[in-house]
């Protein structure tokens, strides 16, 4: 398994938000993380590479636990794609791209711009490698920041809803650059409710609500014979949603 | 008029010989007092429990006291228990550990300007914090601090002339001295006035050039 989620448990102060959630990612998956607001979808991707460490439970990367020890070095093989793409604000596009590698994986300046021009041009970013991250739109800060995940050469990217903060018209562009990643054989954690990438790219759609996996199967499964009321509940909301 | 200039033009070669040591002051008491004002702001951003305390006694204590006596503390009470500095020393030191304090304050202020996503970011990336600090929120808070620090080296500039009072023969001790041999106080402080504006304005000037020259769209 190249991912396995042991039982993590987290509450906030009395609030119980993770209530153990267990499941693994073989390599080349592609999970798509459904379920309600507040329900700990962000809480858990963050206890993933411990943004936010765990009360209890443990995470496995390749075999390896993550501990507070190796945590800067684990999480260079799992890259975190945020909803609101934290770019870095003082560097261009290309700057932002290179500085996993420069920094942290040892390469010498020339050769992580020469990677960092090459992950641009894989999310269709070539162009505006010289833009401060101001300068550019919501989808394409987002695919910058999709560039700098894949410059760390990571093993898991995990996406706390990529495209909630775009505009429609900008979701689709981000939406393609991970189908693409998807097909190429990444393995992806995706909180999201973008239907389109689920049914497309996601083997199987984990449904969470109040802290639990409810349920979880293919998509075709959980789209077309959900199990559970409370699923069929939330798809048809933000099926009907998605149209209105 | 013509006679204030006939004065000024007299008597400048001796007043503009103090100008190096006033700049020479006053960069290095700035320099202490950013490299010490950037320790000082990380100890209180980000030291522990004891670090944290004695970072903010440091800084209420040279915020909360005159310059001038904790430049009269360091020349003239530290040698009663052995500890000896020349009058252009000891202003150095007075100087910059007094804009230490207001450095640490005013780049506290800008790097908890810099979004929490920021740092976030970089350690998701697998920065530790000091890497990410140094590499991402200090480029960044440093940038934002110019307008500030630009006043506050302003302020110390001109804050050079209380070295003066123990001393140093910077322009305001030599305009002064040349105001006793002469008994023409207005026409010398009108000239030193002049010569502080010009530097002051020049450094100004500099200042914004720097703003203008690593600002970023968007900081
Ligand atoms: N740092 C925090 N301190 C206290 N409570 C928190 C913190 N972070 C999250 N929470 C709480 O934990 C609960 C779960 O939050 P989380 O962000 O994981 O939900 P989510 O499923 O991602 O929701 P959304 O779909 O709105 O993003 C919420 O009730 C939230 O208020
Ligand atoms: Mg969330």
């Amino acid at each position: 398994m190249l991912l396995r989620v042991e039982n993590i448990h987290k509450s906030y102060g009395a609030a119980e938000i993770l209530k153990g959630v267990s499941f693994d990612m073989a390599p080349g998956q592609s999970k798509v993380i459904m379920g309600p607001s507040g329900t700990g979808k962000s809480t858990l991707l963050r206890c993933i590479n411990h943004l936010t460490p765990p009360d209890k439970g443990r995470i496995f990367v390749d075999g390896e636990e993550l501990t507070a020890k190796n945590l800067n070095t684990m999480r260079q093989k799992v890259a975190f794609v945020f909803q609101d793409f934290n770019l870095f604000t003082h560097l261009r596009t290309v700057e932002n791209v290179a500085i996993g590698p420069r920094k942290l994986r040892g390469f010498g300046k020339k050769a992580a711009l020469d990677l960092a021009y090459k992950e641009l041009e894989r999310v269709g970013l070539s162009d505006r490698a010289d833009a401060y991250p101001a300068e550019l739109s919501g989808g394409q800060q987002q695919r910058a920041s999709i560039a700098r995940a894949l410059a760390m050469e990571p093993k898991l990217i995990l996406f706390d809803e990529p495209t909630s903060a775009l505009d429609p018209e900008l979701t689709g562009e981000v939406v393609s650059v991970m189908n693409k990643l998807a097909s190429e054989g990444m393995t992806m954690l995706v909180v999201s409710h973008e239907i389109g990438f689920a049914r497309k790219a996601a083997d199987e759609i984990i449904f969470m609500e109040g802290g639990k996996i409810i349920e979880q199967g293919p998509p075709s499964q959980i789209f077309n014979a959900p199990q559970q009321d409370r699923t069929r509940a939330f798809l048809n909301v933000i099926e009907h949603g998605d149209d209105a | 008029m013509s006679a204030w200039f006939d004065f000024a033009i007299e008597h400048l070669p001796y007043v503009l010989l103090g100008v190096p040591t006033t700049l020479g002051l006053w960069v290095s008491a700035m320099t202490i007092g950013a490299m010490l004002g950037l320790v000082l702001a990380w100890a209180r951003i980000y030291g522990n429990r004891p670090i944290y305390v004695i970072a903010t006694i440091y800084v209420e204590i040279f915020r909360g006291t005159p310059m001038l006596v904790q430049m009269f503390f360091i020349y003239l009470g530290l040698p009663e228990i052995g500890i000896v500095f020349d009058p252009l020393t000891a202003a150095v030191i007075a100087i910059g550990l007094n804009t230490a304090a207001y450095q640490a304050e005013y780049l506290r202020g800008a790097v908890r300007s810099v979004p929490m996503g920021q740092m976030t970011a970089a350690r998701a990336l697998g920065m530790g914090k000091f890497q990410g600090f140094v590499n991402i929120i200090l480029p960044q808070a440093l940038r934002r601090v110019i307008p500030q620090w630009s006043n506050e080296a302003i302020l110390e500039l001109k804050y050079t002339s209380i070295a003066y009072a123990i001393g140093v023969t910077e322009i305001t001790a030599r305009a002064e001295k040349i105001g006793y041999e002469t008994f023409q106080f207005f026409e010398v402080f009108l000239l030193i006035a002049a010569i502080y504006v010009v530097m002051t304005s020049i450094v100004a000037q500099l200042l914004l050039l720097l703003e203008k020259k690593v600002s970023v769209p968007g900081l």
